[in-house]
């Protein structure tokens, strides 16, 4: 760490074409999840590598081993020839290795110009130069050609702004190879145009460029190649002029899908639940019935608007207008109280923020919901809790030595059937599962959808949010595509292919047509 | 995604007992060592006197765990104490009979909790920051209401229940037990029990799992300060007087009792037993640094210290090292 400002242009040592980073079958294990399977890979200096893959194909996986966030199971990088450790976050950055993630990782109370030069701040006599700090910062935006003030505080911007400066500020730290995560997640077209900008000014200098996305055609804008991971393999690299987008697509997706999908079909019974022009934070105007034994699959991209249309149904948020209708009668559901009484059952999206009691044992966590049903008066009945948790943990197979063990020391796979099976003995009517198969391997999935059939055939519904397209394709009675909070299109059972519902969720083309700013 | 990278290990079985028996053995072992060292301490009336020394900070660290496991804090018990030997020794003196004045000395305790939950559930405030606006602003109220005065109890009746003994133990202790049982049941054996737990561990989880943390919020406080309030009935008991002043830093040690009893700040990990024990390891600390003449001002230093060590190796077990 040097205590001036660094270059604003790192002049990497390679000439462009050469190999600057080489993966030689890289590998990542977690208990019970094979997360990437051995990876051949080799980058060229100065070039601009697309990464494409479904959630959970591996892509975050191999962003934190180049990151040095995670160590690799086994494998081998080599980086300018030399083989690399990257044991750690410090010594891929001293290699030039850094990362802007979807997520804005920076100080948000402190001043745009303090999160550019944050460990590297310029001091004199031990004092901070905080002008000349605001000065320096506001130069290198300038150049950047981004519109943004360097003085004010990074959380006063909107997330798109501080996505910019999470990219100016990796350039001005001696990169010579960039991964941006799926930076595009939040921008506007116009902040996207402008990263874009940066992008190819990054490559023009040199830099090795990884982008990750999901948006096809951002792909092709940008991109001089592209890999496609698949359940943390590898499937292929292409140039892009000799790809198109279907290849990718049907590179991405394509699986023998019958091994993992047990899909039985139960004829429709009584109306569960109703919405009519629901609206409510994040979501507008959705209207859509669930009936007994049929799965209801919601598909769209993250922040599409479906999480926040059940766990308003749910009664977490309130709705500003429409209905709900339980069993064909108006309700009101003010709270999740509410909403478990009528016998709404939901697992949430993320585990760790919202499913999960992580530091208590996994009979509690199973057991939360039936508190009230296994307590007698006061006093809960030590051995219906045991029996039930017990029940749970062999009937759905969680991998743990006892019920007491704490529910942090479990995989993932089993942490997820831990969100899910804790709803089971609660005699629910209505399931919304919440990407339920995040993180979760192959067999696990399996064993999560056979669980759906069992709840169909005693006669109750399913709600099934998924950004993985093949699930909800394959499991869904029904399938709503959200886009930006709005229910775009609706199918039934394998009525539509991929690419239909892909390009409904993704609507590119016509976003850009519009131009929205 | 560490959780994740750790492998299924073996469980932890019966943690709480194991640590609980640990906590004993140290007792013990303090009060061996003290026995051996000094001739003083194991007479009848020094064990009587460190018994009640321990009871009233082991009654309020019971009622500070209930709350730390929710993953809050409350400073304000020790001023509560200073408050309500006001408020019991007022209405004593106004001529009510002691039980009414107990019973309505513990619901300004349960009012004050109520209050807390209040602030942190609808007003959204930091349970440390409201707290500590209690701490202050009690003394405050206490000293006006007194003139900055002490208030003499003048019923010798109430004064002699804390220093009289029931088949030789000190009634201040068996106080202890009457708390102790139903909060070891409370926490350990009911639903609202192991919602303080959830709601510590996880508030989100918890209310999408239909745990009403709110009210759980609201219990966790009010326990804490029915605990705080009769814990002041019996300082005005043993004192004599009511006076705001009392109990000054009182909170400090209930916390400290309630973390060496293997309490976690973080919540969700506590039980009822540990801060008991912890109580009495300090009140032992103290009782025999006394009879060993060690300068006062040792106890504090060595206090802080036992609470590092403690709390360090208790941090390192949880780690599984």
């Amino acid at each position: 760490m040097t205590s001036t400002a660094q270059e604003l242009h790192p002049a990497p040592t390679l000439e462009p074409g050469r190999t600057i980073l080489e993966l030689n079958g890289l590998e990542k294990r977690y208990p019970g999840t094979h997360a990437l399977k051995p990876v051949q890979l080799a980058f060229k200096a100065g070039e601009i590598h697309a990464i494409v893959g479904e959630n959970g194909a591996g892509k975050s996986t191999l962003i934190k081993l180049l990151t040095g966030v995670m160590p690799r199971t086994s494998g081998e990088v080599v980086w300018e020839g030399k083989p690399a450790a990257l044991a750690t976050p410090h010594e891929a950055m001293a290699l030039g290795i850094n990362a802007v993630h979807q997520e804005v990782v920076l100080c948000r109370h402190l001043t745009v110009a303090a999160n550019m030069f944050l460990g590297e701040e310029e001091s004199r006599f031990g004092l901070l130069q905080q002008r000349a700090m605001v000065k320096e910062a506001q130069k290198i935006i300038d150049g950047l050609g981004f519109d943004l003030p360097a003085h004010v505080v990074l959380g006063d911007l909107t997330i798109g702004q501080q996505q910019l400066i999470a990219a100016a500020r990796a350039t001005v730290r001696g990169t010579k190879f960039l991964i941006f995560d799926e930076p595009t997640a939040y921008l506007t077209r116009k902040e996207a145009d402008q990263l874009f900008k940066l992008i190819r000014r990054l490559k023009g200098e040199g830099v090795t460029i990884i982008y990750i996305s999901h948006r096809m055609e951002e792909v092709f804008e940008l991109a001089d190649r592209v890999s496609v991971l698949r359940d943390g393999t590898l499937v292929g690299t292409r140039n892009i002029a000799e790809t198109n987008d279907a290849e990718l697509v049907k590179m991405m997706i394509n699986r023998s899908i019958e091994q993992i999908y047990h899909k039985e079909h139960f004829t429709p019974g009584a109306m569960i639940v109703e919405t009519k022009n629901l609206s409510g934070k994040g979501f507008e105007n959705v209207s859509m019935t669930v009936r007994a034994g049929e799965i209801v699959g919601l598909y769209g991209l993250i922040g599409a608007g479906r999480s926040e249309f059940v766990t308003t149904l749910y009664g977490r948020h309130r709705k500003s207008a429409g209905q709900i209708l339980w069993e064909g009668k108006e309700v009101q559901v003010n709270s999740e109280h509410d909403a478990i009484r009528l016998g709404m059952a939901l697992a949430p999206e993320s585990r760790r923020d919202q499913g999960l009691c992580l530091n208590l044992p996994v009979g509690m966590n199973l057991n939360l919901p039936i508190y009230k049903r296994i307590s007698s008066n006061l006093l809960i009945s030590g051995a219906k809790e045991k029996a039930e948790a017990d029940r749970q943990i062999a009937g759905l197979r969680i991998k743990t030595p006892t019920r007491n063990a704490l529910a942090s020391s479990l995989s993932g796979g089993n942490q997820q059937k831990i969100v899910i099976g804790k709803w089971l003995a609660h005699g629910a009517k209505l399931f919304i599962f919440d990407e339920p198969t995040v993180g979760v391997d192959v067999g696990t999935k399996a064993e999560i959808y056979r669980l759906f059939s069992a709840l169909l055939s005693k006669g109750a519904g399913i709600i099934l949010i998924s950004s993985y397209l093949p699930e909800v394709y394959e499991l869904a009675d029904t399938l709503h595509v959200f886009r930006r909070g709005k229910l775009v299109a609706t199918h039934g059972f394998r009525t539509a292919d991929h690419e239909e519902i892909l390009t409904q969720a993704l609507a590119e083309k016509q976003e850009k047509q519009g131009g929205q700013t | 995604m560490s959780t994740e990278a750790i492998a299924v290990e073996k469980p932890k079985r019966n943690y709480n007992a194991l640590f609980g028996l640990t906590l004993l053995a140290l007792l013990v072992l303090l009060w061996v060592i003290l026995s051996l060292a000094t001739t003083s301490f194991a007479s009848a009336n020094n064990i009587s006197n460190l018994l009640r020394q321990g009871s009233m900070i082991a009654i309020l660290a019971v009622g500070q765990t209930f709350v730390i496991i929710t993953g809050g804090i409350d400073l304000s018990v020790g001023a509560v104490v200073g408050f309500t030997t006001v408020i019991a020794a007022m209405l004593i003196n106004a001529g009510l009979p002691v039980f009414l004045a107990i019973l309505i000395t513990l619901l300004v305790g349960v009012a004050i909790g109520l209050f807390h939950g209040f602030g942190i559930v609808k007003m959204g405030l930091p349970p440390f920051i409201i707290t500590l606006a209690t701490l202050t602003s009690l003394r405050g109220i206490g000293l006006l209401m007194t003139n900055g005065n002490s208030i003499s109890i003048n019923n010798d009746a109430f004064q002699e229940f804390s220093r009289n003994s029931f088949v030789g133990v000190p009634n201040l202790f068996w106080m202890v037990i009457l708390v102790g049982i139903p909060a070891y049941v409370f926490l350990h054996h009911s639903r609202w029990g192991r919602y303080l737990f959830s709601v510590g561990s996880n508030a989100e989880a918890s209310r999408l799992s239909g745990v009403n943390v709110q009210r759980t919020i609201y219990m966790a406080y009010t326990l804490s300060g029915l605990c705080a309030a009769f814990v002041g009935v019996l300082l005005a008991s043993r004192i004599g007087i009511g006076n705001p002043t009392q109990a000054e830093g009182w909170e400090l040690q209930a916390i400290a009792s309630s973390v060496i009893g293997g309490t976690s700040l973080f919540g969700a990990v506590g039980s009822v037993h540990g801060p008991l024990l912890g109580a009495f390891i300090l009140a032992t600390i103290n009782n025999g640094a006394n009879l060993l003449n060690v300068n006062a001002f040792w106890q504090r230093i060595i206090t802080g210290l036992l609470i590092i060590v403690i709390v360090y190796f208790d941090g390192l077990r949880r780690r599984g090292k």
